[in-house]
């Protein structure tokens, strides 16, 4: 009913902006097929908010392969769990695991701008790169461009000050980040370069106890995973002061009070006094 | 026994008549238990019901009736350090289960609980109260705030943004208890454990008696006081006969993990939208799933344990 309350508030927005002989269109049109949504695309983002998300649409009638929160824009539901997957790569560990039955989500297509990064201004060529050097006490050059795009690098909080931009990006080739052995690894395969250091870490989320998989529940089932910078801010996953692994969200909506109740405060006065 | 033929005469007009609804609700009230009917009857109700259900909700439903997989005992397991209380999983539930969804008291039904528990902590200005206060003679202090849990927490917070500083968060559900009481004091023993674990409700036997929600010590069942409220666009179309097929008023409902589900090989809804990972769920048999891992490895308490209804959700921390 909320629904159709707000469906009809939007007609009436609507209504207003236009003629009324559009308008009178369109609620013929809108009383024709109610289910039918306008155009407009419904995209609900996952675990982080900005990390990973999903477009609405329907895989058959009545059955979609995602429904989104109206309250939080969170996904609520998966109907098909590997909506935009592409096969993990080669994972150590993971061996057992039948060909294609472990997927990802590409963090690259959500980073628009990583294919250029390695050849608009990290690109070797420039004057503090004449001949090429680094910076020697680890420290970034406060670069405004680059300090725009990333907020979190002026005042790089993973690592607490230990760690620097090279430590993960691969030096030369800058659109990639470095595993055990400093070669280069894809951004898509960020638990190659994380669990260098979360060892523990990456053992429970290799075994499905750490981090989230959905799809098939076997042990060698299909599953999406969802890699370690789908769930945590890779520059700064303590959250800054509040030290916790994940960023705070909106809930979602409460249960129904109890029949004749106004509002929830009963739960606050009894039983806290002692 | 004039009566008794009038009414097979309707009986056999109604199952005659294009009405799938009527039909069908007269052919259930000579349906059997779910346990104790045959593969041609099982095969008979799922056609009834998914003809039943299509036409009621406008698009095609399906029945599954799908048994228990050779091999399989489910287990389930909850990281409460990882629970950030956003309530996802309570709502990716009632997507999944066709709950009823009105806004009047009791059309509102949710299967999963999300605790919410005040830290709590002891502090230097209170070290000088004394319990019982005011009457001269202490026989215990009162420098606490109560720590770790409220009671039985709070249910309704609803804060900008969790998780809150100052809390913890406790998911409940149906714990899907090996020795289940609920099925020990159902009354028409529609309620039951399935060989692979979960505990169902054929819902055509529940009499509505609500003995199993007094029994229940998880505070896990709900009943359907009123017709349940299920628009016709968010309905599930893809059912089971023990799970998340539609219920009609005065029956129990409960969590099932998913069965239309995992009895295809799935996770459970609510483990798929958690957020954080927190929910775990897998096959107890296979050593290698996340379950017997974490059994295997981590710290594992189960609710309520000293009652002996040995659940097969199990709560852990890192
Ligand atoms: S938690 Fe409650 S409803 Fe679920 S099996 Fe145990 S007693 Fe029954
Ligand atoms: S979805 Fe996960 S984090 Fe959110 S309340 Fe449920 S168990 Fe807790």
């Amino acid at each position: 009913m909320k629904k159709l309350a707000f469906h009809t508030m939007i007609l009436a927005f609507c209504c207003g902006m236009m003629t009324s002989a559009l308008a009178q269109e369109q609620k013929a049109a809108a009383a024709q097929a109610p289910a039918a949504q306008p155009p407009q695309e419904t995209v609900c983002f996952e675990s982080r908010k900005g990390a990973s998300e999903v477009t609405k649409r329907d895989l058959q009638p009545g059955w979609p392969n995602v429904k989104c929160s109206p309250k939080t824009g969170a996904a609520l539901w998966y109907g098909d769990p590997y909506d935009g997957t592409v096969p993990m790569g080669k994972m150590p560990g993971l061996e057992k695991i039948p060909e294609g039955h472990a997927v990802v989500k590409p963090r690259s297509e959500k980073l628009a701008i990583l294919p250029m990064c390695a050849t608009a201004c990290h690109n070797g060529v420039g004057p503090a790169f004449n001949p090429p050097k680094l910076p020697k006490d680890k420290k970034p050059i406060p670069i405004p461009t680059m300090e725009g795009l990333l907020p979190d690098a002026k005042d790089l909080q993973h690592g607490r000050g230990r760690i620097w931009c090279l430590d993960c990006h691969h030096t030369t080739k800058r659109n990639m980040l470095v595993d055990n052995y400093g070669d280069p690894v894809s951004i898509d395969q960020p638990q190659l370069l994380c669990g260098k250091c979360h060892g523990d870490k990456m053992r429970d989320w290799r075994d499905g106890i750490h981090g989230k998989r959905i799809g098939e529940f076997a042990s060698t089932g299909k599953k999406r995973w969802f890699t370690c910078t789908e769930c945590h801010n890779p520059h700064n996953v303590q959250d800054g002061a509040r030290n916790k692994g994940f960023v705070q969200i909106a809930p979602e909506a409460p249960p129904q009070l109890p029949k004749g109740m106004k509002d929830a405060k009963y739960e606050r006065v009894h039983g806290i006094a002692h | 026994m004039l009566s008794a033929s009038a009414l097979m005469g309707s009986a056999a007009l109604m199952t005659m008549s294009d009405d799938a609804k009527a039909a069908t609700e007269w052919a259930e009230h000579f349906q059997k238990n779910y346990r104790l009917m045959t593969d041609a009857e099982k095969a008979e109700a799922r056609t009834r019901l998914e003809r039943r259900y299509s036409s009621e909700y406008g698009k095609k439903v399906t029945v599954d009736t799908t048994g228990p997989q050779p091999g399989v005992l489910m287990g389930y397991a909850l990281n409460v350090r990882k629970c950030i209380g956003c309530r996802r999983c309570v709502h990716a539930c009632v997507e999944e289960n066709n709950q009823s969804r009105g806004t009047r008291p009791g059309e509102k039904i949710e299967w999963i609980q999300v605790l919410r528990m005040e830290r709590g902590e002891f502090s230097k200005d209170k070290m000088n109260q004394g319990y019982p206060e005011g009457l001269g003679i202490q026989v215990g202090g009162n420098a606490y705030t109560p720590a770790g849990q409220v009671l039985e927490g709070q249910y309704r917070y609803e804060p900008e943004a969790v998780p809150e500083k100052d809390a913890t968060y406790m998911p409940i559900a149906c714990m899907q208890c090996e020795k289940p009481p609920c099925v020990k004091v159902c009354p028409v023993r529609t309620t039951y454990r399935e060989a692979d674990g979960p505990v169902v409700i054929d819902y055509n036997w529940c009499i509505g008696c609500r003995m199993c929600m007094g029994a229940c010590p998880y505070w896990a069942r709900r009943i359907n006081l009123t017709t349940p409220v299920l628009p016709k666009e968010e309905m599930n179309p893809v059912t089971h006969y023990l799970g998340n097929r539609p219920r009609m008023r005065g029956v129990v409902e409960k969590c099932h993990w998913c069965l239309q589900r995992t009895r295809q090989g799935r996770y459970p809804a609510c483990v798929e939208v958690c957020p954080v990972g927190a929910r775990k769920f897998g096959n107890l048999l296979d050593p290698e799933s996340e379950v017997s891992l974490i059994l295997a490895r981590k710290n594992v308490f189960r609710l309520k344990a000293e009652l002996n209804t040995f659940p097969k959700f199990f709560y852990f921390y890192d």
